[in-house]
């Protein structure tokens, strides 16, 4: 069970200090798949370091399982926005160094890894240096990486952002097994919120400006889910709504005044010689 | 036109230089200058490193005595000769000393800066995945900032090869700084002349052989050659 309490984040930048979470109460049950949708910039990831324990709350506090996170640890793996794979390592190495770090023997994680390599359908590229793969495929191996760690919580950021439609269905049904099978707590970000309702028992809408909760909405529907699904659809459009009323505001603070559509939305391309030779 | 004692003439430098690989003084000259650089730069490495590795983990130090090295890393390294001869006498180990003084400070620079320059999500990684203390340094901290590091080793190495030509030519018992004196007092430009060549050579034959080659296939293993 995750638990924050009253959590607040300030960022300083240039010597202001920014109120970028304001008093965050959320509960994650233990094996609860819960996902984060927000406008961009409202403190999702942010959110997410803090679980992990690698930013720190400003005021409020957060649980596992009744004892309060200090530090990061290998209990809660987190997939970051970027692959951050290491580039001096081998795919296969990349996928390893949770276990290898764990002190698991060398032939035990290797075999691991190439289990998970498999299922991410990069097992023939185990060899290869990170900077040899598409940026779909480097964000299919830190999945691999984040899932070889065994963690009970899993924080994943975007994780699936930059897939092709294809890959992300057969990465979603397979997470969905995995969670299923593992019983892994798993707060997952998303700007998708068809992604979010095919995959949470929870979806918590964020405000921005600052980042707060707006609203949750429970998904109690059977699984395997289908979009086509009418409840599915009809709480996708509920979402969405809620969404984009918060896009729009932070989409509405950030144009006014400096932005005015009449001038601007014209942009002259540079090869443009528009009445030069008159 | 001009006399030979003021001015070189290119057939006299190959001259001197065919007769001093003939007879072995100019191989046996660099032989020695060879393994006094290696073993001054092998000594300023190891130095260099656990200078560095002390000041990347131990704030307090970074803040005092950061700004000194850089200072250090400004002096030339000839300035240290008074100080190696006081404490080591006339004699191998103070030319060794001046070596090892001249490239440290840049090697222990590059490796602090190198580690600074390392992207923080690395370590969020390694730091979720459970690495901290000694792990953390030698599986990320370490292989993320070595391409720089070589950088910095092979500036390092240029400052190696400047200390000991300046260690040899104030305390000579043998190498290339002691035949680039004897040509000197024997009016013999032409032999001073083949000695520059050769430290010319031998350091760019190091450059591009060892440390070029080193940097290019962390580059191209990394991927940072990509355009
Ligand atoms: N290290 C930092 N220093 C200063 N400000 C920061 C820092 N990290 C994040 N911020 C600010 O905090 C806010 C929240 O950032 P965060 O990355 O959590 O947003 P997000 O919801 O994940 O956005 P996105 O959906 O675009 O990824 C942003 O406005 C950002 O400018
Ligand atoms: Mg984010």
């Amino acid at each position: 069970m995750l638990v924050l309490e009253g959590v607040y984040k300030y960022f300083s930048s240039s010597g202001t200090d920014r109120l970028v979470l304001e008093n965050i109460n959320l509960r994650v049950k233990s094996g609860e798949f819960v996902c984060l949708v927000g406008p961009s910039g409202c403190g999702k990831s942010t959110l997410l370091s803090i679980i992990a324990g690698l930013e720190k709350a400003d005021r409020g506090r957060v649980y596992k399982d009744g004892k309060e996170i200090t530090a990061a640890g290998p209990d809660r793996v987190v997939m970051f926005q970027e692959a951050a794979l290491f580039p001096w390592l081998k795919v296969i190495e990349n996928v390893e160094y949770g276990l290898k770090i764990a002190g698991i023997p060398k032939e035990v994680r290797r075999e691991k890894a190439l289990r998970y390599l498999k299922m991410v359908h990069l097992s023939r590229f185990a060899d290869s240096y990170p900077h040899q793969l598409s940026g779909g495929m480097r964000q299919r191996v830190a999945l691999a990486r984040a899932l070889a760690v065994d963690s009970d919580v899993l924080l994943m950021d975007e994780p699936f952002a930059a897939l092709d439609a294809q890959t992300r269905y057969l990465l979603h049904r397979q997470l969905q097994e995995i969670w299923q099978v593992t019983g892994k707590t798993i707060v997952f970000v998303t700007h998708s919120v068809e992604e979010a309702v095919l995959l949470a028992d929870r979806v918590v809408v964020m405000a921005a400006n600052p980042g707060r909760i707006k609203k949750q909405f429970a998904i109690q529907l059977s699984r395997p889910r289908h979009l086509k699904n009418v409840d599915l659809a009809f709480l996708a459009g509920e979402i969405l709504r809620e969404l984009e009323e918060e896009v729009a505001k932070v989409a509405r603070a950030e144009y006014d005044g400096e932005w005015s559509p009449e001038e601007d939305v014209f942009l002259p391309a540079p090869n443009s010689n528009m009445g030069d030779g008159i | 036109m001009w006399p030979e004692y003021l001015f070189p003439s290119p057939s006299g430098v190959f001259r001197s230089l065919g007769e001093g690989i003939k007879d072995g003084s100019l191989l046996l000259a660099a032989a020695v200058s060879m393994q006094r650089v290696i073993t001054g730069f092998l000594i300023s490495l190891a130095g260099g490193i656990l200078l560095g590795v002390a000041l990347v983990r131990i704030r307090f130090l970074e803040e005092c005595f950061g700004p000194l090295l850089l200072g250090l890393q400004t002096l030339p390294s000839i300035c240290w000769l008074p100080l190696a001869v006081l404490w080591f006498g006339m004699g191998e180990k103070a030319i060794l000393f001046v070596v090892a003084a001249g490239s440290l400070f840049s090697i222990a620079i590059s490796f602090v800066s190198g580690v600074k320059n390392i992207s923080p999500l690395y370590r969020w990684v390694a730091k979720t995945m459970g690495a901290s203390g000694w792990q953390m340094f030698t599986t990320v901290i370490f292989p993320a900032a070595l391409p720089s590091f070589v950088a910095g080793m092979k500036q390092g190495w240029s400052f190696a090869w400047r200390a000991l030509l300046a260690g040899e030519l104030l305390s000579p018992q043998s190498g290339l700084g002691y035949v680039l004196v004897m040509g000197r007092d024997l009016h013999d430009m032409n032999l001073v002349v083949a000695v520059m060549v050769v430290i010319i050579l031998l350091g760019l034959a190091v450059e591009k052989l060892f440390f070029a080659r080193v940097e290019a296939s962390l580059r191209s293993r990394w991927g940072l050659d990509r355009a």
